[in-house]
């Protein structure tokens, strides 16, 4: 019986501990355990015999610490070490089936796959290339070695996690199990929850899920009802003996044997399918377990039929409570968006992903397509990046295959997707992706026909749509159907239509739905009426999710008073709350600064940009705007000269660094009033020059660069902000593809200071012909000398002179 | 005691914020002051700090350190844990919740970005401080005599390597238990922790915090406000 069959149909017991046995047996601190694969063979081999003897059905290979980057410090490869650690296991199966004289138990030897122990881009440090690199080589490894299984475990980042499983299952055959180390609050080191990463893993067709290290059994008890409320697979767990206990350096393990069985025993009945052990436990913790657990029958493994999407953080469920998904980042009939995807100005996207965020979206859609973009590559940055900065689930919007697969390979979490359709060609390019990611798909129902006019017509296509998703194994819990609007204006009855058919989805097919909502008043005037009504009765006839824009007032006061009318909103708590917000905003008293606008009353531009009040700067110049003032007039003699001021009050220790920032946020209110007016009149407005910034290789910690960046901004400069941990390959590249003449560096440390000289000495040997500045904490005259640089500058405002400088006395 | 978001919050040292913010000894106009308490609140309210420690027996020579198993070549770090019997080796951080929000904040208001640097920093130190105290009972409990606690010394201090920072590693299993990484180029991730030594001795002579006196550093900022408080104090 393979361990396919075996796990989830009746009780398995893993193995225990090994780092504290081989501490027992001599392992010095600081020697890589990984090693006595080869240097003590005999040692591991009886401890894995040990585990067998004791009942254990599946041991670990001693290879939890094996990987490329650790390697990097040992005498041994990855194939090597995998190699000596899956065969020592499988020599002691076969002494064990010796030694139960042909009536052995089931017995299967698992790769151990632990973390890397690095944090992934874009928050870390590697890419998600490179981890899935690293975990390819050890699982390819581990299945030529005859691993039966591969066990990632004490993982604790759910994008490794991810990296992880799918380099297991893209490039091996092996079932894969994943038990992760929570916190007594039932998180993970990088946030992500219970639901969320079970969400995810579900979706990416793992064996199964559950617990290990961190907690002893008593703690996880009380996290375990949270996995068996919404896991549809076995559940694997694997304690410590207990919470660890620091005695004169050394970390103890202190729950005996006989405790322990005893609240195994437990998890097993609240629906563990399989137990062993982690940290502290030994041969006796499991044979104690086994004694005591063995010919329990284990809870039936059911589905239950979640439909959910999740982000790296949280879960969210379609329930009878409705979903608002955020409609924004779309540049259909958004000019500014466009550019801004056309500049590749992602932060414009995720300033509205945050205001739709801060409006109550649960969900947001990211669309990126524009003809003349790479979409595949933008699709991936948009989605990495907003991750890194919003915790909302994404759901990937576009019609591009390829971007498609990108936007849900990157993605951390069970993402949603936009769309497929009952077209032939749509559904056969778009299920295979949605199944091997684990995507909740939404399906629209039209097929090689168009838009079917009567209800029975969508309901048809639909039907069509379930039964092939069946077919690609995908789960209706997995489907959210769109029933289509189209506009009141051209069919009096197509409200009607829309409405049955998602009726009957949602109760007669039994499937969650979603809309697109103000298509319904497409050519009509005042549309937000019609849209409000319609929203409200979409989600009465069952809408479970309305793509609408979360900005917009009226449209979430249907939401809001629809769930308080439907008893979704407890005490109408959530309706007051908004209520009052809204209130706050009308007032403007939410936040200091809005606080202070308040008082100030009306400034000049001057004034507000000296103060550092940005509203009133944006008001200010569109004043001077509707005044008819040049435009170049208001940056040059009113704009500047205010930076100016603030900017020698900084230099002279007059005024400090957020009032230099809150000005330069306020000039750069100033700025885009001035370039919206611009813009409506055709123009563009001029740019004194433009800089590229980049934090150096290796270096991680950005907002000097941040910081310096703004300044330059606001001062009229344009900015190519390469972010953090940049390539001296990649600034040169975009040196020369953007004819650059003046280049800024940030490094933090002397570690990293050597990647600022090497990324110089690259832009010196391409004869780039560009200057370049260089600032930081380590940095010194000496030391910026000595690397080459043109500039030293020692605070933000000295970029700020330099480059004025330069630029303006034509230098360069 | 437990080190809820209550307690940091008390321990935090705003002087220590506006410090960070370049004010030096001056005190920040009000709509800056705003924007801190604005950052500490959004700040508390988002991390998690979690910390992991061990004590060793410490021996040290002229310029060599001995704690638990591992050996560091400093002068520095050998006359800080002079006289120390024990020394502890900490881990602490704030997470990645803090990296995150500071992340976010930079895309939307760079002014109050700045603030809530500040405010992290500070906010890491104050943990510090509280874990400390918990190891000094800890450590006292354990030795049955009175001990005081030596300046919290860290690697890249002085004469005392980065690399040690992967000694500090093995020994404490940061990554596992904490979720601390070490990059390439030893940079700790996420960025608002500290991993330090802190001596333990029985000696009171030996305890009092020199702070910014025993960095060689003599024109840093810092050090002049330090002094300046001190002075202030004495008055």
């Amino acid at each position: 019986m393979s361990f396919r069959d075996k796990i989830g149909k009746e009780l398995m017991f893993f193995d225990g501990g090994m780092g504290t046995l081989l501490q027992e047996r001599g392992l010095k601190a600081g020697e890589v355990p990984e090693t006595w694969n080869i240097l003590h063979p005999e040692i591991i081999q009886q401890i894995h015999k040990e585990y067998l003897l004791a009942g254990s059905n599946v041991v670990s290979a001693n290879t939890f610490g094996v990987n490329s980057f650790k390697c990097k410090d040992l005498d041994y490869g990855v194939d090597e070490l995998v190699d000596a650690g899956v065969r020592l296991v499988r020599n002691a199966m076969d002494e064990v089936r010796v030694q139960e004289n042909g009536e052995a138990h089931p017995m299967y030897c698992a790769l151990d796959i632990g973390s890397i122990g690095k944090l992934l881009k874009p928050l870390g440090e590697i890419s998600f290339d490179e981890a899935y690199e690293a975990f390819r080589e050890i699982a390819v490894a581990g299945e030529r070695a005859g691993a039966d299984l591969i066990l990632i475990e004490t993982v604790s980042d759910s994008y490794e996690i991810k990296a992880a499983v799918l380099a297991a299952k893209e490039h091996t055959n092996l079932p894969v199990v994943v038990t992760m180390i929570f916190d007594e609050g039932g998180k993970l080191l990088t946030g992500g929850d219970v639901e969320s990463v079970t969400a995810m893993l579900e979706g990416l067709g793992v064996d199964a899920i559950g617990f290990n290290c961190g907690l002893g059994p008593e703690q996880m008890k009380a996290l375990l009802p949270q996995l068996t409320a919404c896991c549809s697979l076995p559940i694997v767990i694997n304690p410590n003996a207990g919470l660890p206990v620091v005695v004169n350096g050394q970390t103890m393990f202190t729950v005996e044997p006989d405790a322990f069985a005893d609240s195994v025993r437990t998890l097993v009945e609240m629906g563990a399918s399989a137990v062993g052990g982690c940290c502290g436990t030994t041969p006796e913790h499991i044979q104690k377990v086994v004694e005591t657990c063995q010919g329990i029958k284990i809870v039936p493994v059911t589905d239950k039929k979640i439909t959910v999407v999740s982000s790296y953080n949280h879960a969210v469920r379609f329930t009878k409570k409705p979903l608002i998904i955020g409609e924004r980042i779309n540049p259909t009939g958004k000019p500014k968006l466009k550019q801004a995807l056309r500049d590749n100005n992602l932060e414009y996207l995720y300033k509205e992903g945050l205001a739709q965020e801060e409006n109550g979206a649960h969900i947001l859609d990211v669309n990126v397509g524009l003809p003349e973009i790479d979409e595949p590559v933008l699709m991936r940055e948009a989605v990495t990046g907003i991750q890194a900065i919003i915790d909302l689930p994404l759901q990937i919007d576009t019609s591009d295959p390829v971007a498609m697969e990108e936007g849900l390979r990157y993605y951390n979490g069970k993402p949603m997707l936009n769309s497929v359709n009952g077209k032939k060609e749509s559904m056969e390019s778009v299920f295979p992706i949605a199944k091997k990611y684990g995507a909740v798909v939404v399906c629209l129902c039209l097929d090689e026909d168009g838009i079917p006019e009567t209800v029975e017509g969508r309901l048809k296509v639909a039907q069509k749509i379930v039964d092939t998703a069946a077919s690609y194994g995908i789960a209706k819990k997995n489907l959210v159907m769109d029933a289509l609007v189209l506009t009141i204006s051209t069919g009096q009855d197509n409200a009607r239509v829309t409405l049955e058919t998602l009726r009957k989805i949602r109760y007669e097919m039994g499937i969650h739905t979603v809309l697109g909502v103000s298509n319904i008043s497409f050519g009509l005037p005042d549309r937000v009426k019609i849209n409000t009504a319609f929203f409200t009765m979409a989600m009465n006839n069952g809408l479970s999710a309305g793509i609408v824009n979360p900005s917009s007032e009226p449209m979430m006061a249907a939401y809001y008073s629809f769930n308080a009318l439907i008893g979704e909103d407890e005490q109408c708590m959530q309706y007051i709350e908004t209520c009052a917000r809204q209130t706050d905003k009308e007032k403007p008293q939410a936040g200091a600064e809005r606080k202070r606008e308040a008082e100030s009353g009306a400034l000049s531009l001057h004034d507000a940009i000296v103060k550092g009040l940005s509203e009133s700067a944006y008001q200010a110049t569109i004043k001077l705007l509707e005044e008819k003032t040049d435009s170049l007039s208001i940056i040059n003699e009113m704009l500047i000269p205010a930076l100016d001021v603030v900017g020698k009050g900084f230099e002279e220790k007059k005024m400090f660094l957020p009032q230099l920032l809150m000005s330069a946020d306020a000039a750069k209110a100033s700025f885009e009033a001035i370039k919206e007016t611009l813009s409506r009149q055709g123009k563009n407005s001029e740019s004194k020059g433009k800089i590229v910034i980049a934090t150096v290789k290796g270096d991680i910690h950005d907002i000097g660069k941040n910081i310096v960046k703004t300044l330059l901004e606001n001062y009229g400069f344009d900015m190519i902000d390469l972010g953090k941990d940049v390539a001296p390959e990649l600034i040169l590249k975009t040196v020369q593809e953007n004819n650059i003449k003046l280049v800024g560096l940030s490094a933090l440390m002397t570690t990293t200071v050597v990647h600022m000289e090497e990324t110089i000495k690259l832009l010196r040997k391409n004869n780039a012909g560009c200057k370049v500045m260089v600032g930081g904490a380590v940095l010194t005259q000496e030391y910026a000398d000595m690397i080459g640089a043109d500039f030293y500058s020692k605070d933000a405002m000295g970029s700020v002179r330099y480059a004025n400088g330069l630029f303006e006395k034509g230098e360069l | 005691m437990e080190i809820n978001r209550d307690v940091i919050e008390r321990a935090i040292n705003r002087k220590e914020i506006y410090r960070y913010l370049g004010y030096g000894t001056n005190e920040p106009e009000s709509c800056v002051l705003a924007l801190v308490d604005e950052a500490l609140l959004s700040l508390l309210t988002a991390v998690k700090p979690k910390s992991i420690y061990k004590i060793y027996d410490c021996r040290t020579d002229k310029e060599r350190v001995f704690v638990g198993g591992m050996e560091f070549k400093s002068r520095n770090l050998s006359g800080n844990l002079a006289q120390c019997d024990k020394a502890a080796v900490l881990a602490a951080t704030l997470g990645i919740e803090a990296d995150k929000l500071l992340q976010r904040c930079e895309v939307v208001n760079m002014a109050k970005a700045s603030v809530l640097q500040a405010c992290a920093a500070a906010c890491i130190e104050a943990y510090c401080n509280l874990i400390q105290e918990e190891i000094r009972i800890a450590a006292q409990k354990e030795s049955g005599q009175t001990l005081y606690l030596r300046p919290r010394f860290s690697a890249g201090y002085g004469d005392l390597p980065l690399t040690a920072q992967k000694d500090i590693f093995r020994a404490l299993d940061c990554t596992k238990r904490i979720g601390l990484t070490l990059t390439q180029n030893l940079f700790l991730y996420p960025t608002k922790s500290v991993t330090a030594f802190i001596g333990l001795t029985a000696n009171p002579q030996n305890c009092h915090v020199e702070k910014c006196k025993s960095c060689q550093k003599t024109d840093c900022a810092f050090r002049v406000c330090e002094e300046e408080e001190r002075k202030d104090l004495v008055q």
